[in-house]
């Protein structure tokens, strides 16, 4: 193991963290809240590891696929540990546990809280919380590839180990560029977002909060209704730009590059938009409020369909009273996610695209035992390790997923609750259902069951493999033991 | 035109490699260290998959000769395909239409098949393409020049081919053991300049207080005409080689054959394969063509290797090569050069001390280097050849200069050059000048330089 690069990395990481904690510290210079020393502090810290980690570049270039995974996953835990110390310092979330809990949440663009009573946090932060969710949307290792050349096929295994997705394609050859772009048209989206929200009346804080929040498909709220107190014009601003933000950005690079027939034929966008229409109608159907308007109805069973389907996790209903149908959708829905190469998390689109089309040729190999036929998605065949890494990574989901909910059962809680805990939690989203509702929070949760949501948001993120790989014993071995033969080397060398 | 030629000034290139074999591989990695935006094309996953692992490029599945492959790979938006996969026509065919859809696309493609080579410059006037490339038929040229002066090591050729690039090990006990480079002028009575050393494996730009030592690899820059002169001022007699053994009958020994056979010398090929030796029989009539496997000690006895001038085995496998120079090394006297496709353990192959080894993957992906450096710039100067010394550590760059270049008409003396960087000699008219410091460089002149420095593309890239 190249502890060295790994390291680097991480100490570039901190250094970005310090210089986003700059946000929330101007924030409290504008509101003139005292709690903006905790992050002047916590910002010292950080650029001061950060700079003993860099200042020396590593020289061994060797930097291969585990380097990628284990720098990706302890990049993650490191963050969230310095991003939460601010509201532990401040006291704004007095038990380190749960400030953990709360960051972890953001950064992984969960959305689930820990705090009963949102509106009476300060101000900065408020903003810190909500910032976190636009970081961890793109991801900061990815922020880090866009600013800070790196040699060879660093940057690649970085990128595969953050970027969510069963493949991980350029959009153009250089990963630096690539991933500049994806910045560049994060921001200009975002931007557009607050511009539309200031246009329906919304305080620019707030629509600061929520843009963010929207960004990263994350769905920490500000108000303790999440969305139910704002307009109509808001709520559909806020729907929209998040069915935006969970499709792929290579559309939007194709936009951007005029080559608009090809951004339409994205396959993966068709499904996407097709099922969130059909689940829309089917929701609005199915819980329709007779006392309230047509346009209301659909207004929040989109707005819910939505903020579950890209895993963002707003809400403008209490939809744990709406009937079992209309439940058990929204359950399915978090399981579905967003598309591949956007700031959504869940299991994806595409991987369940594929995964169908598989099982159907599988189906007609009964039919034709002989009968060659590839499964093919976006016009082009996908290949038989992509559908095994596809399957392998659907077993891993369970396997964590299981062990989970027993620990969680713990709590004896109802099945409902202990379920959806997880599947919230897992797949980025934030609400579940009955006691972890969007009306609740999950606060009330011992600290054994918040580790484990903490590890499930982190797993949920990163894609599963970059955090099970750091639990996997053989590669520490591995580690250990290439270190020891190093050292006996180097001490042959000196006899 | 206009505009992308403005476009050009840009400093990376947006370069379509198709066929990403050992030279697609070399070249991938070679642009790639010059900064450029590559994009390769390849119709095996594997392949892609391993080079994107290593490389920072983008990979496209398919076969870079259909049109939407090509469009994929972003051909509108490039500016230079290289066509390198293992078939001529496929080559040709991915040029071709990739000259249809981008406009003013520059594109390189490789080409080895004897059939056309003759044909070369017809197909590419036609075709429209920029260059065409033969990496055989290149480092059978590359060999031919080393077994012309057969005490070098490499013989690089410059101002077409009026000054000759020369290194050679320095044997203990020779003149040049212990002198420093300003005593040099008592040794060569003609214009030289010595230009790189690389004393083990550390190469400098040496200045006048050098002192050179035995087992130093030197480079000495030289009219062609003065080239014998080198090795007889040193007291290393300079005998011309007059016979060749060649192991293996591939392209290269065919391209090898024919040069050889050009410059009066006996030629004999020893191939394995009965209908291959019926084919070169018939196409080089005049050399001896031997069945049999090149292999096999008895046979290269009983073919006199102990009595030929010199050894070249090109077979297509690396390690039989290496394996039959070291076996022909035994031989005293015997000049031998090796031919390396694949194998990359430089380190390996250097401590070996094969004497002359040829890269052909070199050959290739150092020319479209040059060809893409001369793309790159604007300013009154091109590449016209570039050579790497000493794998890769100094490169030897020939520009050939316009008027409007800000060198021209400065005294050398009075040009604030950067260091570790030698302005080697001037080619004017025809002419091979050895500057001294009052001279100065004129617009139409080709300017050879040698540098430890790399990427330049300009010759105003040697200023300070």
């Amino acid at each position: 193991m190249n502890m060295k690069s790994v390291s680097y990395i991480l100490g570039w990481v901190l250094n970005i963290e310090a210089a986003l904690m700059s946000l929330p510290l101007i924030t409290s210079l504008i509101y003139n809240e005292g709690e903006g020393w905790a992050f002047a502090i916590v910002m010292a810290i950080c650029a001061l590891i950060g700079f003993l980690l860099t200042h020396k570049r590593p020289n061994n270039p060797n930097f291969r696929a585990r380097e990628g995974f284990v720098a990706t996953a302890l990049s993650w835990i490191i963050m969230s540990f310095f991003g939460c110390l601010p509201f532990y310092f401040t006291g704004e979330i007095p038990r380190f546990i749960d400030a953990l809990f709360e960051t972890v949440s953001g950064f992984t663009t969960t959305g689930a809280s820990i705090l009963s009573d949102v509106e009476s946090m300060s101000h900065c932060c408020m903003l810190w919380r909500c910032f976190t969710h636009w970081i961890g949307g793109m991801g900061v290792l990815v922020f880090l590839l866009a600013v800070l050349p790196m040699v060879g096929g660093t940057n690649m295994h970085l990128m595969k180990a953050e970027s969510p997705g069963p493949v991980v394609g350029k959009l153009v050859p250089k990963v630096r560029y690539t991933a500049r772009i994806l910045y560049m048209l994060y921001v200009v989206l975002t931007i557009l977002e607050f511009l539309l929200l200031m246009l329906g009346g919304m305080i620019p804080f707030e629509a600061i909060c929520t843009a963010f929040g929207t960004a990263g498909t994350g769905g920490f709220g500000f108000r303790n209704d999440s969305f139910a107190s704002f307009s109509g014009y808001i709520q559909w601003v806020v729907a929209i730009f998040m069915i935006i933000f969970g499709v792929n950005f290579n559309v939007y690079f194709l936009v951007f590059m005029k080559k608009f027939k090809q951004a339409l034929r994205c396959e993966e966008m068709r499904w996407y938009l097709g099922i969130i229409a059909v689940a829309s109608l089917l929701i609005c159907a199915n819980a329709y409020d007779a006392a309230l308007t047509l346009e209301h109805n659909l207004r929040t069973s989109v707005f819910q369909v939505a903020t579950i389907i890209t895993t963002t996790g707003f809400a403008t209903a209490n939809f744990d009273v709406w009937p079992a149908f209309s439940r058990t959708l929204i359950v399915l829905l978090m399981f579905i996610g967003a598309c591949a190469g956007s700031t959504g998390g869940g299991l994806k689109i595409s991987r369940w695209v594929m995964s169908g089309k598989a099982m159907a040729s599988y189906v007609g190999s009964f039919l034709h035992p002989r009968g060659v036929r590839k499964v093919r998605f976006e016009d082009k065949d996908v290949e038989d390790s992509t559908l095994h890494a596809i399957f392998v990574y659907f077993m891993g989901v369970f396997f964590i997923f299981t062990v989970s909910m027993l620990i969680l059962a713990l709590e004896n809680m109802d099945l409902t609750s202990t379920f959806t805990a997880v599947a919230a939690t897992f797949n980025n989203i934030g609400p579940g259902l009955n006691l972890v509702g969007p009306t609740c929070n999950f606060g009330f949760l011992s600290d054994l069951s918040k580790s484990v949501l903490i590890f499930d948001m982190l797993a949920g993120r990163l894609e599963v493999f970059p955090m099970l790989m750091l639990l996997y014993p053989p590669l520490w071995k591995e580690a250990y033991r290439e270190h020891q033969r190093k050292q006996r080397r180097r001490d042959a060398m000196k006899r | 035109m206009q505009g992308k030629a403005a476009k050009n000034k840009k400093d990376t290139l947006n370069i379509v490699i198709v066929g990403c074999g050992k030279v697609g591989h070399t070249l991938t990695e070679h642009l790639i260290g010059e900064g450029h935006d590559i994009t390769i094309v390849d119709v095996n996953d594997r392949v892609i998959r391993d080079t994107t692992e290593v490389f920072d490029v983008m990979g496209i599945r398919g076969n870079g000769a259909s049109l939407s492959v090509l469009e994929e790979a972003g051909i509108d938006k490039a500016d230079m395909i290289i066509a390198v996969t293992g078939s001529d026509e496929l080559n040709l065919l991915c040029c071709t239409i990739a000259k249809k859809v981008g406009g003013d696309i520059s594109a390189i493609a490789r080409v080895r098949n004897p059939d056309y080579a003759e044909e070369l410059v017809y197909l590419r006037q036609q075709l429209g393409l920029s260059m065409i490339i033969n990496p055989e038929l290149e480092a059978a040229k590359q060999i031919a020049r080393i077994l012309s002066r057969p005490e070098a090591l490499t013989v690089s050729s410059f101002a077409r081919g009026h000054a000759e690039l020369l290194s050679f090990k320095i044997p203990s006990g020779n003149v040049l053991d212990g002198k420093s480079i300003m005593q040099l002028d008592g040794i060569f009575n003609f214009g030289y300049l010595v230009c790189a050393v690389d004393r083990a494996g550390k190469v400098s730009i040496p200045g006048g207080q050098f002192v050179l030592h035995a087992g130093d690899d030197i480079t000495i820059l030289a009219n062609t005409r003065d080239g014998h002169r080198v090795f007889e001022s040193l007291g290393m007699e300079s005998r011309a080689v007059s016979s060749c053994m060649i192991i293996g009958g591939g392209k290269s020994s065919y391209y090898l054959g024919r040069q050889l056979l050009r410059q009066k010398m006996d030629v004999k090929i020893i191939e394995k394969d009965r209908l291959r030796c019926e084919e070169l029989s018939a196409l080089l009539p005049e050399a001896v063509v031997i069945c049999g496997d090149g292999s096999d000690e008895a046979l290269l006895k009983e073919e006199g290797i102990d009595s030929v001038e010199s050894f070249v085995p090109l077979t297509g496998l690396d390690e039989e090569n290496i394996l039959l120079t070291l076996y022909a090394k035994k031989m005293p006297g015997l000049k031998t050069i090796t031919k390396i496709n694949r194998i990359t353990f430089n380190d390996v192959i250097e401590g070996l001390d094969l004497g002359s080894v040829v890269y052909p993957k070199y050959i290739t992906s150092e020319t479209i280097t040059a060809y893409v450096r001369a793309k790159q710039n604007t300013i009154g100067s091109n590449v016209e050849t570039m050579y790497h010394l000493f794998d890769g550590q100094a490169e030897a760059l020939e520009f050939h200069v316009e008027k409007d270049a800000p060198v021209v008409g400065v005294p050398l003396m009075n040009l604030k050059k950067k260091d570790n960087l030698l302005i080697a000699c001037i080619g004017r008219k025809g002419k091979i000048i050895f500057p001294r410091g009052q001279d100065a460089i004129a617009a139409g002149d080709t300017v050879i330089v040698v540098t430890t420095h790399t990427g330049f593309n300009d010759i105003s890239d040697i200023l300070a």
